[in-house]
């Protein structure tokens, strides 16, 4: 009869611990605790894995993945057709290039202008600010190109009016071009 | 009316061409990719004596003067005018107001660009509008190679007729010349039947049909060269105009037909002092109907033959690559290609 009180009142003072709740001194003490700890859980700081996916979601949509894929053909189907196109066109008037030494001479200073203006293109790699070379020696330059100019102007008259030497010359023109590679 | 005969009209205009009063100039345009022009004049003569200027330029342009002596000793005058000009429009206004010497002509420029994502296409022209209104255009008389060779510069010429096929060029020279001779004949034939016909119209509103005339406009050509030396005495006379239309038609409109023959004389003897004209494209250069050096600077010869019947046109074209479009197009190609082979990776 005792056993079955005692066993009875057990029951009741476990039940009674189930039912009422704990009791907290500082609780802003344990929050803080779990924010620690919570924090203090190692994150991966870079999923490879799901950045390819995000970035390359459209892959596994159809028509996304088609119309990227047929833009990309036309791109550089454009590509191929504009380049060959001014290949052409750049062949075609290289061909048309005429060699005419008394009207396509400029004179010292235009040359100059047109020289640093080629130089100068932003295009070129390298600023105005680079060129160490002098306007001087420039027309120093192009003065001694001119005059090569005039000289093998001379020399041609000379080779043309000269039966012999225009057949030497003539001779070895022809064999130049056998060896020449074209670039 | 004292009239001109024709003959003497193209020997004017030959003398006109060979005159040597005019400075030698040149005309370079740098044609910038915004647009803007940097022209540059360069005047050269014999004597220090610039008073008629074949391109138009002011007190707004910074001229330079100075002095070359040449190898043989001879003392050469350069004049050099340089501006930048914003855009063509302002080309356009300074040839608009031009009283210079070649005011008479109508110039123009022109200047597009378009964009083609990978390079953007530059063209940039200047336009000599005709003279004639109803003259004949120059490739009906002449075959390609003639016309290669009648628009070619005249050092080019001189050159080719000097050199080792000198004889083939003169005799080209000689042909051109002689078709040319014919082609400035049906010129001013075809222009003053043009405006005699209208003037006739204007008199009794029906006057003489230019289909009628037409027809006997070679007939009318032969005439011309026929009285060629008494041209002058014969049309006072009235003697051509009757072989032209007939004599009761020639007594009716002989008013007329004098205007109109004055029409056409004013029109077809222009005075007009040649130069040349050259241009730098921006980028690489695509096309042109220019000559070009082996720098790939353009060259045109500047005459008057060369816009009497037809708008003379030197043009040239460019492309120039964009530099950020092609970039664009590779980043995006391989972001293409790279999404491609993950996804080939993972399906196998």
């Amino acid at each position: 009869m005792t056993m079955i009180m005692e066993s009875e009142k057990y029951n009741k003072i476990l039940n009674v611990l189930r039912v009422s709740k704990p009791v907290l001194d500082s609780t802003e003490d344990i929050e803080k605790e779990v924010i620690k700890r919570i924090s203090k859980v190692k994150k991966p700081i870079f999923n490879l894995s799901e950045v390819i996916d995000s970035l390359f979601g459209w892959v596994y949509i159809g028509w996304v993945r088609r119309t990227l894929i047929s833009a990309s053909v036309l791109l550089v189907m454009i590509f191929i057709y504009q380049q060959g196109v001014m290949l052409k066109q750049i062949n075609f008037l290289s061909r048309q290039i005429i060699d005419n030494r008394e009207e396509m001479r400029f004179s010292t200073e235009q040359q100059v202008e047109k020289l640093l203006m080629e130089y100068k293109k932003p295009r070129r790699g390298f600023s105005s600010r680079s060129i160490t070379i002098s306007e001087k020696q420039i027309k120093e330059l192009l003065d001694s190109v001119n005059d090569v100019k005039t000289k093998y102007k001379d020399l041609m008259d000379i080779i043309q009016n000269n039966p012999e030497l225009k057949k030497l010359y003539d001779d070895k023109l022809i064999e130049n071009s056998r060896t020449k590679i074209k670039l | 009316m004292k009239m001109k005969p024709i003959r003497l009209i193209i020997m004017m205009i030959l003398m006109m061409v060979i005159s040597c009063d005019e400075p030698e100039t040149v005309v370079s345009n740098y044609v910038h990719s915004d647009g803007s022009v940097t022209r540059k004049i360069e005047m050269r003569s014999a004597k220090n004596n610039f008073k008629t200027f074949q391109v138009p330029f002011d007190n707004t342009w910074t001229v330079k003067d100075s002095i070359e002596i040449s190898a043989k000793g001879d003392t050469v005058w350069i004049k050099r005018a340089e501006k930048l000009f914003k855009n063509v429009e302002e080309i356009n206004l300074v040839y608009k107001l031009d009283t210079g010497a070649n005011k008479i002509a109508s110039r123009h420029a022109g200047f597009s660009k378009r964009f083609k994502w990978f390079n953007t296409e530059f063209r940039f022209s200047e336009t000599i509008d005709k003279q004639l209104s109803f003259g004949y255009p120059v490739r009906q008389f002449l075959n390609d190679e003639e016309l290669k060779y009648f628009y070619s510069p005249e050092s080019v010429k001189s050159e080719k007729e000097h050199g080792s096929d000198s004889l083939k060029f003169r005799a080209l020279g000689d042909s051109i010349n002689h078709k040319t001779d014919r082609w400035a004949y049906k010129n001013i034939i075809s222009e003053w039947i043009g405006e005699f016909t209208k003037l006739t119209e204007l008199k009794d509103g029906k006057g003489i049909s230019v289909g009628s005339l037409k027809t006997h406009e070679d007939d009318m050509v032969k005439v011309v060269k026929k009285y060629d030396k008494t041209f002058d005495s014969l049309w006072a006379k009235g003697e051509i105009l009757k072989e032209f239309i007939g004599e009761t038609d020639a007594l009716k409109y002989k008013t007329e037909a004098d205007s109109a023959l004055s029409y056409a004389e004013k029109h077809f003897l222009i005075d007009f002092k040649k130069y040349s004209l050259r241009i730098v494209m921006p980028g690489k250069l695509t096309g042109t109907n220019g000559f070009i050096d082996s720098s790939k600077v353009l060259l045109w010869p500047v005459d008057s033959d060369y816009f009497m019947t037809e708008p003379y046109e030197m043009w040239a074209e460019s492309k120039m690559p964009n530099t950020w479009a092609w970039i664009v197009s590779g980043f995006f190609l391989l972001f293409v290609i790279t999404g491609v082979i993950i996804r080939i990776i993972k399906k196998g």
